[in-house]
């Protein structure tokens, strides 16, 4: 399996007043494609400064990221947001579809912004994998949470990237739903191989990932779904 | 391009409103020009006509041409290079001998005497011959009713005069101008009998060597700039003028600036997932522009249309030049109020919009 994005012993400091604080400890970590990873952890842990330092959105203090084996962490901001763009698919809990765009418009300004051409055929595939081929002329207050959702990942799947990051995607909706969009993307991850992280607080979701990790005060391990709930209970 | 279109079509009356706004002032703007190009140039229509480069009065008159008095001896005095022609101007009330009510048929007019051959008068109507009481008439007259042929009185005298051209765009200090000889003029001004050969001003195109001591010589420029209440009328205009624009500038700036606040964390998403501060800041400027093209061309269109509703009532005169620097001025204040928000928008940090 090949390996898509790796974290090789990252540490963020943050300074708060006069003392500084370890956000996250000394962290090793990589997904390979096909691999839904979970990640789960009580507020102010440390799981978005992990999920921003993997996205290229902040500096690690020690240590790089790397994409498909290539550094990211140390690029110029322009750099990055290029390589976002491109190589990293984002689901983020409600609002990452811009209002006043149809669903299949939000695909078409990537290939806008990439002066790029609309790519039609993978479009309707993916609209009709998810779902929501129906709703692609609608806007997205027009759709119910799930329906968002699923329009959503077509968005993060529709530009090919590499890692796709999932930022509480389930935050908004009811348990059938949310297993409903969780499934989704699993399936999507395995046949299109694929990296995903997705973070959540929502333990029920973790049985479709391959990979579970909790970050506790800046420390990540891996576990399995078992201890997880074990842990909780 | 693609966001800032897509954004309007969605939000249709939210900047319909900002637009409606862009319209009026525009409009207010546009209009207030032409009226302010149009009443100035009622000042000046006559003097523009001249051509000239100089315009000579005595001293003693204080910038007032109509207290200017000059004979001949003032006239051979001046030498030029090119040519000098002399000038008789006074006002006049003039009436219609045959109007039911010839006192409501008054008319404000200045009496404008010239040699015949002078290159003051309206060169289109060259061929006519200004004689006893043969004058030639600003077109203004036609609204008047008056016809060529037609005879008018004057207040203060019995004499009839008859109009046998109209000249176009002839009217000083808002009022139309009635060419007639010099000798006519000087009958009308100092009376039939023991008439003076005395005249206003001298009229020169070209240079003009050093003047005797009684004699002061103005730029046309300047001397436009003396008359009553012109420079006033000019400076309040443009005061306001300026001032409309760079509230709108303002205006839309706010406008602008709210609209991009409210969209903070949508465009943090939008940075987090790469998309560049350029496209979006450049998309902020982009909807600027549309909102006041559309907006300004609109206030223009309704502008030209009022001038030709209304161009019998109004004094309204079409200005491509001015015209240009507005839309440009407009377009150049917009700008500053949609760099606001770029700089809005360069301050958002994508980190927010990810995890919490």
């Amino acid at each position: 399996m090949k390996q898509l994005i790796e974290m090789i012993g990252v540490t963020k400091d943050f300074l708060q007043g006069d003392n500084v604080i370890n956000a996250l400890k000394e962290t090793n970590f990589s997904a390979y494609e096909g691999e839904l990873i979970g990640i789960v952890g009580p507020s102010g842990s440390g799981k978005s400064t992990f999920l921003t330092i993997l996205g290229g959105l902040q500096k690690p203090t020690t240590g790089k990221v790397l994409l498909n084996g290539k550094p990211f962490s140390e690029l110029v901001i322009k750099e990055k947001s290029k390589i976002r763009l491109e190589k990293i698919g984002f689901i983020l809990q409600a609002s990452n579809l811009i209002p006043f765009l149809t669903i299949q418009e939000q695909m078409v300004l990537y290939n806008k912004i990439t002066k790029s051409k609309v790519n039609q055929s993978w479009m309707n595939e993916l609209f009709l994998k998810l779902g929501v081929d129906k709703l692609k002329n609608k806007y997205p207050n027009e759709l119910s949470g799930g329906e968002r959702q699923r329009s959503a990942i077509v968005k993060a799947l529709y530009h090919q990237p590499s890692v796709i990051f999932a930022d509480e995607p389930t935050a908004s909706l009811d348990t059938n739903r949310a297993y409903e969009v969780v499934k989704l993307l699993a399936k999507e991850t395995k046949e299109q191989s694929k990296a995903t992280i997705m973070v959540t607080h929502d333990e029920r979701m973790l049985e479709f990932c391959d990979k579970i990790y909790v970050i506790v005060d800046g420390v990540l391990s891996q576990r399995t779904s078992k201890e997880v709930l074990v842990g909780r209970a | 391009m693609f966001l800032a279109f897509k954004e309007l079509k969605y939000s249709k009356l939210k900047f319909a409103l900002i637009i409606t706004v862009i319209i009026l002032i525009s409009y207010l703007v546009y209009f207030l020009t032409s009226l302010a190009s149009g009443l100035a140039s009622s000042y000046t229509n006559a003097i523009e006509k001249w051509n000239s480069d100089q315009i000579i009065l005595t001293v003693d008159a204080n910038d007032n041409m109509m207290m200017s008095y000059m004979d001949q001896e003032d006239f051979d005095s001046v030498e030029t290079t090119g040519s000098k022609a002399k000038l008789g101007l006074f006002p006049a009330v003039i009436n219609d001998p045959s109007a039911d009510n010839i006192l409501k048929s008054r008319i404000n007019v200045y009496f404008l005497g010239i040699d015949n051959d002078s290159f003051i008068k309206p060169s289109e109507l060259k061929d006519l011959t200004l004689t006893g009481n043969k004058v030639i008439v600003d077109e203004e007259l036609k609204k008047e009713g008056y016809e060529i042929g037609d005879l008018f009185g004057v207040t203060g005298s019995t004499q009839q005069f008859e109009i046998i051209g109209f000249s176009a765009k002839t009217t000083y200090q808002t009022a139309p101008v009635i060419y007639m000889s010099l000798v006519t003029w000087q009958a009308y001004r100092y009376g039939s009998s023991n008439t003076p050969d005395l005249f206003s001003g001298i009229v020169v195109r070209g240079q003009t060597d050093r003047l005797s001591s009684d004699l002061l010589s103005y730029t046309t420029k300047d001397y436009i700039a003396t008359l009553p209440g012109y420079t006033a009328q000019v400076l309040t205009f443009s005061v306001m003028i300026v001032f409309l624009i760079i509230i709108t500038a303002f205006v839309l700036g706010i406008f602008i600036y709210v609209l991009t606040i409210q969209k903070t964390s949508m465009f943090g998403v939008m940075k987090a997932q790469g998309i560049s501060n350029g496209y979006i800041g450049g998309s902020v400027i982009i909807q600027t522009f549309l909102l006041v093209a559309f907006g300004i061309i609109v206030g223009f269109a309704l502008t030209l249309l009022t001038g030709v509703l209304l161009a019998d009532v109004i004094p309204f005169a079409v200005n491509v030049m001015f015209y240009l620097v507005i839309t440009a001025a407009f377009f150049l204040f917009a700008l500053f109020g949609g760099l606001f928000s770029v700089s809005a928008v360069l301050k958002i940090d994508p980190l927010k919009a990810i995890g919490g």
